[in-house]
């Protein structure tokens, strides 16, 4: 159609004009869809660090708890700990779950003869509750007491194998276990951070470090709709009278997490959108500009048969056409941006090319259009409904 | 009563026996702060087919709120403008616009054509308007070569051409939707004397192939090509 052609002209006839108000678009899609899409990154990256644990109820000792049924525990780490009576009562009230005991502590050890002595922690696991909790990506589970798994940041950073020996304490003085498993990476868990971390039998640690109490009990929940009962169930048992366990479910507490992600996300972007309304300001501006420069071509338009309608497309053509070429670079843009951002600050881009990042493009790239289709309606309108005959006259 | 029984003549009267446009004692009143300002005063009189009118009067006479009125780019405050036999007072906007698209065709003094639009471009968009679609450059074609133009010029843009030639595309754009009345305004207003004529001489060989032709001027030069004149002064017609 020719006023879409008249449009078209216009812009190119302009050019240095309608770029710098294409270049507000670009900035303002830039900023929304760059700041989703990191926002976006940050959630998922968190997420997948959390998302092995989304199916738990842990139990901890209240901290500043006085009750008798906790005492100081043998591995020094904790004050107060979950008695094996406490850990009775979980169990029943969780089931038909599956509740797991865990005790923690960290100690020295050795890799191997002539290697440093460091320092990781090590978790103590009832042989049985292992695979439940912990899946392995190579050897097998530990049976006997002289086996441990590994997490796999330790065997990476430490270059341990199956098979490989470690002697823990000092100067291996709590002996020497030998590694039967890699356990697959984890991320950030609430309940157990294997990752640097070897995990021993619950005989073995109760024997080395004198330990009959847990620091804490995870309940694997089967349906996750049960997940608020059993807390509640838990809650109910254990702190009758007083407050004597803490008790987290995973799931509601990611979810929190995303919500606080996601409400930073919208706010940022919602920053970007401010970007993007001065952007629509400009477009506004130079639409106006141009319906004063081109009052007299409106004006024989009109007179010599174009309706109010068609006068008023072809400026909203042209707002259109800066809005989606604005949009289109601006949505490049933002791509290569949020790739740079991504390897910048997350050192991965894996969460860029996932729908729920790309879709903070097409927003930003749909606000755009939008914004400038609003901008240029009031041009349009005033352009459509000039009088021909001062239009005419206007010099 | 009056108006039905005319409108009822008009079904009657076939459209080429009808004359071109009717002023039926019309007036039109600005209506200012400081007051009203009558600027034309009881007009009457009738364009018949294949006239060709010149108007003319001193400035400020009404001239262009005459050619307002024919043009149909304005409305009488009373009496009535005919075109072709259809009333225009009552006319929608969108109703006018039609009319002038369809039954008009207008020369103004500046050319006025526009610059982002080649020759062929600028002829074809009043039919492009009317059809609502992409027309045949052909067609653009053989307008121009109607009044005159070379061949070589019509992908050129307005601004390529002389003040004469942008005359004679702005002429063909008037005439390619066939309309009733070809309204001019001071069309060699901007023109040097020779070119001026030369545009006059095409002027009258349309007005001689039928072309009805109003044209507003200050010129008696010029108005001499014309076969009436109406006179105009102080609001009212001096015939």
């Amino acid at each position: 159609m020719i006023f879409w052609e008249i449009a078209k002209r216009n812009i190119k006839i302009h050019l240095l004009r309608s770029s710098l108000a294409m270049l507000g678009i670009v900035i303002g899609v830039v900023a929304i869809a760059s700041m989703g899409i990191l926002g976006n990154s940050l959630v998922l990256s968190v997420s997948d660090s959390l998302k092995t644990v989304g199916d738990s109820v842990i139990v901890t000792p209240h901290v500043g708890s006085t009750m008798g049924g906790f005492g100081g525990g043998a591995g020094g780490l904790s004050s107060i700990s979950i008695t094996e009576q406490n850990f009775e009562q979980i169990k029943r009230a969780s089931a038909p779950n599956v509740a797991i005991p865990v005790l923690q502590t960290s100690d020295r050890m050795k890799l191997g003869v002539g290697s440093d002595e460091i320092v990781a922690a090590i978790y103590g696991l009832r042989p049985d509750d292992v695979p439940e909790l912990l899946k392995l990506k190579e050897g097998g589970y530990s049976r006997g007491d002289s086996g441990c798994l590994v997490g796999s940041t330790f065997a990476d950073d430490h270059k341990v194998k199956v098979g490989s020996r470690i002697a823990i304490g000092t100067d291996g003085d709590k002996g020497t276990l030998r590694v039967t498993g890699i356990i697959e990476e984890r991320g950030m868990a609430f309940d157990v951070n294997t990752d640097s971390a070897i995990v021993v039998t619950k005989d073995w640690f109760d024997q080395i470090y004198n330990r009959n109490d847990y620091d804490s009990v995870v309940v694997k929940v089967k349906n996750l709709d049960d997940l608020p009962s059993v807390k509640t169930a838990i809650e109910n048992q254990m702190n009758k009278r007083d407050k004597i366990v803490d008790v987290m479910d995973t799931r509601k507490t990611m979810e929190t997490i995303f919500e606080a992600f996601g409400q930073i996300t919208t706010f940022v972007s919602a920053i970007g959108g401010i970007s993007m309304l001065v952007a629509g300001v400009s477009i506004l501006n130079i639409m106006m500009m141009s319906v004063t420069e081109r009052i007299k071509e409106i004006g024989i338009m009109r007179s010599i048969g174009a309706q109010r309608k068609e006068v008023m497309s072809m400026f909203l053509y042209e707002a259109l056409i800066l809005g989606v070429v604005g949009s289109l670079i601006g949505g490049a843009m933002s791509l290569l941006g949020g790739y740079a951002i991504s390897a910048l600050l997350l050192e991965t881009t894996k969460y860029l090319f996932v729908a729920s990042s790309l879709i903070h493009i097409v927003y930003g790239m749909s606000f755009g259009i939008v914004i400038s289709l609003i901008c240029g309606i009031y041009p349009a309108w005033r352009a459509a409904n000039l009088n021909p005959i001062d239009a005419l006259r206007h010099e | 009563m009056v108006l039905l029984r005319e409108k009822e003549q008009e079904v009657t009267i076939s459209m080429d026996e009808q004359p071109v446009m009717v002023f039926k004692d019309v007036v039109k009143v600005y209506p200012l702060p400081s007051g009203d300002v009558t600027a034309l005063e009881g007009i009457n009189f009738k364009v018949e087919r294949g006239e060709f009118i010149s108007v003319m009067g001193p400035s400020g006479s009404g001239k262009s709120t005459l050619l307002n009125l024919m043009g149909c780019l304005d409305t009488p405050t009373s009496g009535d403008i005919f075109i072709s036999g259809t009333r225009t007072g009552d006319m929608t906007d969108k109703e006018l616009t039609g009319l002038r698209r369809d039954r008009i065709g207008f020369i103004f003094q500046y050319f006025n054509l526009f610059p982002l639009l080649n020759i062929i471009e600028n002829v074809t968009f009043p039919m492009m308007l009317k059809s609502q679609k992409a027309v045949d450059p052909e067609k653009g074609r053989a307008a121009l070569r109607a009044v005159q133009l070379d061949d070589k010029l019509f992908t050129h843009t307005p601004m390529e051409v002389s003040g004469g030639q942008q005359q004679r595309v702005a002429i063909a754009r008037a005439l390619i939707n066939d309309p009733d009345i070809l309204l001019c305004d001071e069309p060699t207003g901007n023109l040097d004397s020779k070119t001026g004529a030369g545009i006059m001489e095409l002027m009258s060989e349309l007005n001689d192939k039928g072309t009805t032709i109003i044209m507003v001027t200050h010129d008696p030069n010029i108005a001499k090509y014309s076969r009436r004149t109406i006179r105009i002064s102080d609001g009212r017609i001096m015939e």
